[in-house]
């Protein structure tokens, strides 16, 4: 058979129609599935009138309730440690994972069996097939290998598919840059802010990337991997094209990825979820084009049925078609453009840090950058960026009037701090970065001031 | 719901030879597993229970609804 651009080429071309039918039936397992094997979700799904049976289109979905993280979290307190959410008994699982921690909270703690594990596998061969990555590619991953489930799919999936995997954990990044060059790797894989931290340590080291084999670079972890600055950033630095995917602990994979034509989103894997987009006030459903929180139902995994769940990421569903690569699957426009909880009030304008940082990446003299908010006066709410301007004969004066100037303008004339700090003080992360510190006595406008 | 169930193929779509090849050996081994699987030793039991897993990736990328397998231990 000639060489594919698709990983399942029926999956992944079906019409909508017939798109539509297959998550009826899949829905209608799993309702059956939950309610059977789950009191936690058979006792929901009975107070909302849900049977299987029931299910008659994709518009009975919304008459299953929401579940929450606090939900999951509330349950994981009263059932310790996996809460009351298995359809499994634990004996049949394999594996255990947890959440990366990196926000403070508690973790979400998850079990899969050894063909759930096939699932999350499958999921991330959708993405990195239609990425073009083959059996003759060499694989490196930039990841720890521990409990949180990061790359772990990932490098199944290359398995799968017949690529030589690199396993790189357990090293330095020095360590880690001299091998994707001394074994002539082809796709590497990493966090966004991890690839650039590769790409400035390679500087240090004097080898030139772009000149390396590397070809591609498969992104997971943070949003930034569709910030079009930032990605640019990276496919500069590396002198390969960069493919955006996203995933979440809670379903144990991704539910998108963006294909080889780039179309400046992340097709989502439609026969094996249904995502919605919600206003997050009101629960109700938006359309195409609205910025909305997704919700997610997933076919996948059956050791932990996971039906609407609100995922706080924020997205912009846009259809198929924007995509030139054939395949029928809608796209989040810009990938996962946020979080609901990310934005931050300061002086009475919203602040997002990924539209902090699309702004930052625009000026490639500044190799890291942290968002400070601080409490001046004890009453004013103020924010400044910490930038590093590593580069000896960069004009510096000019970089930081520009950035304060492009900040405030894109956010309604708030007037931003930039200052520079000395080079190699701000954190590094090879996980999800986490650049905004917030250490505000008090948050919120005038008249709406709380503690924090 | 019946947690193993065998594979019928669908009345609705045709599966290529290869397809209901691959469905007829899915089906083989978990009707070998569930009725015998015991009698067999360790190394070819595991190693079978791996070869399901497998499969049924391909019987759930073809829809053909296979279930859960989580009482035959996959």
């Amino acid at each position: 058979m000639p060489d594919s651009p698709f990983w399942n080429k029926r999956h992944e071309t079906m019409p909508r129609e017939q798109l539509d039918a297959l998550q009826v039936r899949k829905l209608r397992s799993l309702v059956e599935w939950s309610a059977e094997q789950v009191p936690y979700h058979a006792a929901r799904l009975g107070d909302a009138g849900v049977t299987s049976e029931s299910i008659e289109s994709l518009d009975d979905l919304r008459r299953i309730p929401f579940t929450t993280r606090e939900e999951w979290m509330q349950s994981q307190i009263e059932h310790p440690p996996y809460g009351a959410i298995l359809a499994a008994p634990e004996g049949a699982a394999i594996r255990y994972h947890m959440t990366s921690g990196t926000t403070g909270r508690a973790p979400i703690r998850v079990l899969d069996s050894m063909k759930d594990w096939e699932w999350i596998a499958e999921m991330w061969c959708y993405g990195f097939w239609g990425f073009g990555v083959r059996p003759a590619d060499t694989v490196f991953f930039a990841f720890s290998y521990g409990t949180f489930v990061g790359f772990w799919g990932a490098h199944y999936a290359c398995e799968k598919i017949g690529c030589l995997v690199l396993p790189g954990g357990n090293m330095t990044t020095e360590a880690r840059v001299k091998q994707i060059v001394d074994m002539n790797a082809t796709v590497v894989c990493s966090t966004p802010t991890y690839a650039l931290r590769m790409a400035q340590e390679a500087h240090k080291l004097g080898i030139d990337l772009a000149s390396s084999p590397v070809k591609r670079l498969i992104l997971s972890g943070e949003p930034a991997g569709s910030i079009p600055a930032t990605k640019k950033l990276i496919e500069d630095q590396w002198g390969a094209s960069a493919g955006d995917t996203a995933g979440m602990t809670e379903l144990g994979t991704i539910m998108v990825f963006e294909c080889s034509d780039q179309p400046g989103g992340t097709h989502i894997i439609e026969p094996h979820y249904i995502e919605e987009v919600i206003d997050p006030a009101s629960g109700e459903p938006v359309g195409y084009g609205e910025q909305g929180e997704r919700v997610v139902t997933s076919f996948g995994r059956g050791f932990i049925p996971v039906l609407r769940y609100r995922t706080r990421d924020l997205v912009v569903k846009v259809p198929a078609d924007r995509c030139t690569c054939g395949r029928t699957l809608d796209i989040y426009e810009g990938g996962i453009v946020g979080r609901v909880d990310d934005m931050k009030l300061v002086r009475g304008t919203n602040v997002y840090p990924r539209a902090v940082e699309a702004i930052v990446r625009e000026f490639t003299e500044i190799d890291e950058f942290q968002i400070h908010l601080f409490t001046a006066e004890g009453i004013r709410d103020e924010i400044e960026v910490l930038v590093e301007i590593p580069e000896a004969d960069a004009d510096r004066d000019t970089i930081l009037k520009k950035l304060a100037v492009e900040l405030s303008g894109a956010h309604e004339g708030l007037r931003f701090g930039v200052r520079q700090v000395e080079n190699d003080t701000l954190p590094r992360f090879e996980l999800k970065a986490k650049r905004l510190n917030d250490e505000r006595e008090v948050v919120g406008g005038a008249g709406e001031r709380k503690r924090s | 719901m019946q947690e193993t169930r065998m594979i019928t193929p669908p009345q609705d779509r045709r599966l290529n030879d290869s397809e209901l090849a691959l469905v007829e050996a899915y089906n083989k081994l978990v009707e070998t597993l569930e009725e015998s699987g015991d009698e067999l030793e360790p190394f070819a039991r595991h190693n079978a229970l791996k070869a399901v897993a497998a499969l049924w990736q391909v019987m759930n990328g073809l829809d053909l609804d296979p279930g859960q397998l989580y009482t035959l231990g996959v």
